[in-house]
């Protein structure tokens, strides 16, 4: 089965390069070059489609300010949708229907999910909420590498089953039924790529949110000794 | 049954069970997708204004119960294709 094997194309300085990363760095190639033809040809475009990734993302955080989140989750999201769509072009193979790929995407989103909290809220706040029930904390460091985990497995196993069930299609019949293959492959990775970076939008948006009731306790708290000492400035001056 | 190697009998169970497992694991998830479509598609009907906020919590949580079909087809990939019973044997 070629879509399962993934073969070493060369050697880059004793390191083995398989065909994925080719795969990548052409996605990627692709993607800056749509980019810079929308750029020159239709701007108006390019601005419609960031606008759209606004709108997914903003959907789905609730945060006062989208500024930080947008460079990452956009960008994640058009390079899972390019690299899903790329298995229609004859000669290619999804870079995300190798497991590599789709565990070091998870990887990128888990860790940026604690890197943001940090820097909303600082080092020492945001381990405190995080292991606020010190009893659940092993619990909730295993949710965070099953969490790696699933998102990696989704992304990969969807896109591998695609391209699995086209290819075993067009082994039985390859005249006209392995094109409505194709399309459903092509739907469920468009359809993978908005679920993708909705998941990340909402694992950010849990972790930078300000706890509310926190904030209620303290300001209360602060508002009470301030009055403690006007009372008491207040008794001292009448005696 | 007696002239068949030991290997011949692990690939014919592996198939065999490769085959159940995709069938069932595959029905179940479905079907429960098709409960939780049919819970928001009513809601929508009722609240029509909702209808958005209703899409995007559906497609997730649709998305979030694929999981589970998708780790029936990883393991049924790996027993039929790199089944790590039949290097026990071999090795």
């Amino acid at each position: 089965m070629t879509v399962i094997e993934h073969p070493i194309i060369f050697t880059l300085f004793g390191l083995p390069v398989r065909d994925t990363v080719v795969f990548t760095w052409i996605t990627m190639a692709v993607i800056i070059a749509i980019v810079l033809l929308l750029k020159l040809l239709k701007p108006n475009l390019l601005e419609m489609i960031l606008e759209m990734i606004i709108g997914i993302v903003d959907d789905a955080m609730d945060v006062d300010d989208l500024h930080p989140y947008i460079p990452l989750l956009g960008s994640l999201m058009v390079f899972v949708l390019v690299a899903n769509l790329i298995s229609i072009v004859p000669v290619m193979k999804s870079p995300t229907a190798d497991i590599n790929t789709t565990i070091g995407l998870a990887l990128v989103i888990v860790l940026s999910v604690h890197i943001y909290g940090i820097l909303k809220k600082g080092f020492w706040t945001y381990l405190k909420e995080f292991a606020s029930p010190i009893v659940l904390f092993p619990i909730e460091l295993i949710g965070q590498v099953s969490r790696t985990l699933s998102l990696a497995m989704r992304l990969f196993g969807n896109v591998l089953s695609g391209d699995l069930v086209v290819a075993i299609v067009f082994s039985i019949i390859p005249s006209v039924l392995p094109i409505a293959m194709i399309a459903i492959s092509m739907i469920s990775g468009a359809l993978q790529a908005y679920v993708i970076t909705t998941l990340a939008a909402l694992f950010i948006s849990s972790a930078v949110e300000i706890n509310e009731e926190d904030q209620r306790v303290k300001a209360e708290k602060a508002a009470r000794k301030k009055l403690k000492k006007l009372r008491k400035e207040l008794a001292n001056g009448e005696s | 049954m007696e002239n068949l190697s030991t290997e011949a009998i692990v690939v014919i169970v592996t198939t065999i069970v490769a085959a159940l497992a995709i069938v069932i694991g595959t029905m179940i998830p479905t079907w429960v997708e098709g409960k939780a479509c049919e819970k928001a598609i009513e809601g929508m009907a009722r609240q029509p204004e909702a209808a958005p906020q209703l899409r995007t919590a559906m497609i997730i949580s649709l998305a979030l119960l694929e999981t589970a079909s998708i780790y029936v087809l990883l393991v049924v990939l790996v027993l039929l294709f790199a089944n790590p019973l039949l290097k026990l044997l071999g090795g």
